[in-house]
């Protein structure tokens, strides 16, 4: 018999929980153990959703002989969660960013590093095939060398704690940051020196930042933007968009994330959307986390991946409070 | 550029080109024999001899100075291409030299009569997307290449951020109002390798902020980008999303240039070119102040030179009125 990976889910804050929580059923040696979360109707739900069992307590979900938990609670919940996981032994695959804070975040890698459990952040965009098509592009030097990237990871509002700096550590962002910070290194092994960034809370009635753009400096001479904004309306056909474009002595190279897509226009709402068809990179997360639970591997995307991606977002918040451009 | 204002004021009922200046003379020849204009390689000469009651200009812009306070003093109505100046002294003098000859002066920040532009300000002042929160603009194609290829000389051209982006920083504060503070990074050295790059953040008076790309380094033709958010919706815009017409020859000789240019043809009336001249003339008639004054121009060259600043030196840059 196939050896079943057993999988907790701990807390459904954050919305990716339920992406997650469908591709690991979709995978038959993985065995979806249970979801906790300290809000049962939230918790019953996605326990009902996805044919698993709820527990109100996460030291229970964690005494069931799991391989693996996937924290998706709020990112200033991470530290607590990876202690506990980190204390029952069990692996983590564990929602950006990784925390709201560098000192958090360091204590996250260095608790499991202690307790020999394996810590990776979810970076799913790292498995879109257009993001990787483009990145042996980049890699292969078939633009020549890179001067500039343009990249932009914008969307809606997306309301609710993302939007109370306390449990979130900040706006648009922290949000939205991360996942091109981290693709950019992952694309040219380049480190952000320096970052500065112009913000403000422009679009809607809330106390964190919903623009942001930053301008991050690299170590091997590189510079790019990023526009972290919640700047989608509402009536906008899709959440958002991951986009980047490496402008090289030789040529340029632009990669969409997510533009796979079927234009839709309904009469019913009078409304226009796109519906994705692109790959589920999800999915591709999810099959990489449980081929590494099952084998002896480091994760691919490390704690100290996601520590480095945060850096860059906490240095914009600091060039913002100064006004000037900030050492990451 | 030369070539296409005489081709306006020659097609509009109240105007015609007299004269052609180049400092090389075969140049003006060539272009004055379309119009049986006469040729001169001499400013002075040719403001003596000829019956002349506007002057435009589109030398290199190290040289509008000069040109402009020529013509204003033979007291000629001037109309002088983008960037009005390399320093904002040099913009200033030239503006102060023609109030005081009592001339019109009007720069060619032709972006504001492309109808796309025209349109999205017009939409931005009716209020269709609120309050501006974010505006990203996008502009460029491959290094531009001009007589005595002078955009590699960024001593002469200024380089993508002082040529053209201040189109887009022309469009932006007519849009939005004052910019207060820039921070950019580019290649503005490169120029010499045919290569310039910039990446710009602007922040306004108003609290909006803008990203501005410019590029000579794109080898897939020319594009421009727009896209204003604001807190009640959005407007975007992609010359290549909204080019009417998309050719492909399976002979590559064919095409015809070698670069492709996105084809968005307009009625002749709808030429953005002719627009800004017809405006200017209308100007002259009614003795009113042309619609894009040298302050105007001036403010615009401010922010190219800020982002200049920023780029040499990393620091965000104070853009003062």
């Amino acid at each position: 018999m196939m050896k079943r990976i057993r999988v907790g889910m701990m807390s459904f804050a954050h919305m990716h929980a339920g992406s997650y929580a469908s591709c690991l059923e979709k995978m038959p040696q993985v065995e979806l153990v249970g979801v906790a979360d300290e809000d049962e109707a939230r918790g019953g739900a996605a326990a009902e959703a996805h044919n698993t069992d709820y527990y109100s307590s996460y030291d229970n979900l964690l005494k069931q002989d799991l391989d693996g938990v996937v924290i998706c609670s709020e990112n200033y919940r991470h530290l607590e969660m990876t202690e506990m996981a980190a204390v029952g032994g069990v692996d983590i695959l564990c929602e950006k960013p990784i925390s709201t804070n560098a000192a958090d975040a360091r204590k996250m890698i260095a608790l499991c590093r202690e307790a020999k459990v394996r810590l990776q952040i979810a970076f799913p965009c790292r498995f879109s095939p257009a993001v990787i098509h483009v990145r042996d592009i980049v890699r292969e030097g078939r633009l020549g060398e890179i001067v500039a990237v343009k990249a932009t990871n914008r969307g809606r509002m997306p309301g609710g704690w993302f939007v109370d700096s306390r449990l979130s550590g900040g706006g648009a962002i922290i949000d939205h940051t991360v996942h091109v910070a981290d693709l950019l290194r992952w694309y040219t092994g380049a480190e952000a020196i320096e970052v500065y960034a112009e913000a403000g809370t422009m679009f809607n009635d809330i106390e964190a930042e919903d623009a942001g753009l930053l301008t991050i400096s690299y170590d091997n001479g590189i510079f790019a933007t990023l526009d972290t904004s919640w700047s989608r309306p509402k009536s906008f056909p899709t959440w958002g968009d991951v986009y980047m474009e490496f402008i090289g002595t030789e040529g340029v190279a632009g990669v969409d994330a997510f533009i796979q897509r079927l234009d839709h226009y309904s009469d019913e709402n009078m409304s226009y959307s796109w519906e994705g068809w692109g790959s589920n990179i999800d999915m591709g997360l999810i099959r990489d986390w449980v081929d590494c639970l099952d084998s002896d591997r480091e994760p691919s995307i490390t704690g100290e991946d996601g520590l480095r991606a945060l850096e860059v977002a906490l240095a914009a918040y600091r060039s913002i409070a100064g006004g000037k451009p900030e050492r990451v | 550029m030369g070539g296409i204002h005489a081709g306006h004021y020659d097609a509009l009922p109240d105007s015609r080109v007299v004269a052609v200046l180049d400092i090389r003379l075969e140049a003006a020849e060539s272009l004055a024999e379309t119009y049986s204009a006469s040729a001169y390689d001499n400013m002075e000469k040719m403001l003596a001899e000829e019956n002349i009651d506007i002057v435009s200009i589109t030398t290199p812009t190290p040289y509008h100075k000069e040109c402009v306070l020529t013509a204003a003093a033979a007291g000629k109505h001037i109309f002088c291409e983008k960037p009005i100046a390399m320093t904002t002294e040099e913009g200033l003098e030239m503006t102060e030299a023609c109030r005081k000859a009592g001339v019109a002066f009007m720069v060619g920040h032709v972006l504001r009569y492309f109808p796309e532009y025209a349109a999205a300000k017009a939409m931005i002042d009716n209020g269709a997307v609120g309050k501006i929160g974010m505006v990203r603009t996008s502009r460029g194609g491959s290094f531009p290449r001009a007589s005595g290829d002078w955009y590699a000389d960024k001593g002469k051209s200024g380089g993508l951020v002082l040529d053209m982006l201040i189109h887009d920083f022309d469009w932006l504060r007519w849009s939005l109002g004052d910019v207060t503070r820039v921070y950019a990074k580019g290649l503005v050295e490169k120029a010499g390798e045919h290569k310039d790059y910039a990446l710009v953040t602007l922040r306004f008076a108003n609290g909006a902020i803008a990203h501005v790309e410019g590029t000579w380094m794109r080898p897939d033709g020319f594009k421009t980008c727009l896209e204003v958010a604001g807190d009640k919706g959005l407007i975007a815009f992609n010359n290549d999303d909204s080019a009417p017409i998309k050719l492909a020859f399976t002979d590559s000789g064919r095409a015809g240039n070698a670069v492709a240019v996105p084809n968005s043809p307009l009625a002749e009336e709808d030429d953005p070119y002719r627009l800004e001249i017809i405006d200017f003339l209308k100007a002259i008639k009614r003795e009113e102040e042309p619609p894009i004054s040298g302050e105007d121009a001036v403010e615009a060259l401010k922010i190219s030179l800020a982002v200049l600043e920023s780029i040499f030196t990393g620091q965000p840059v104070e853009v003062l009125r």
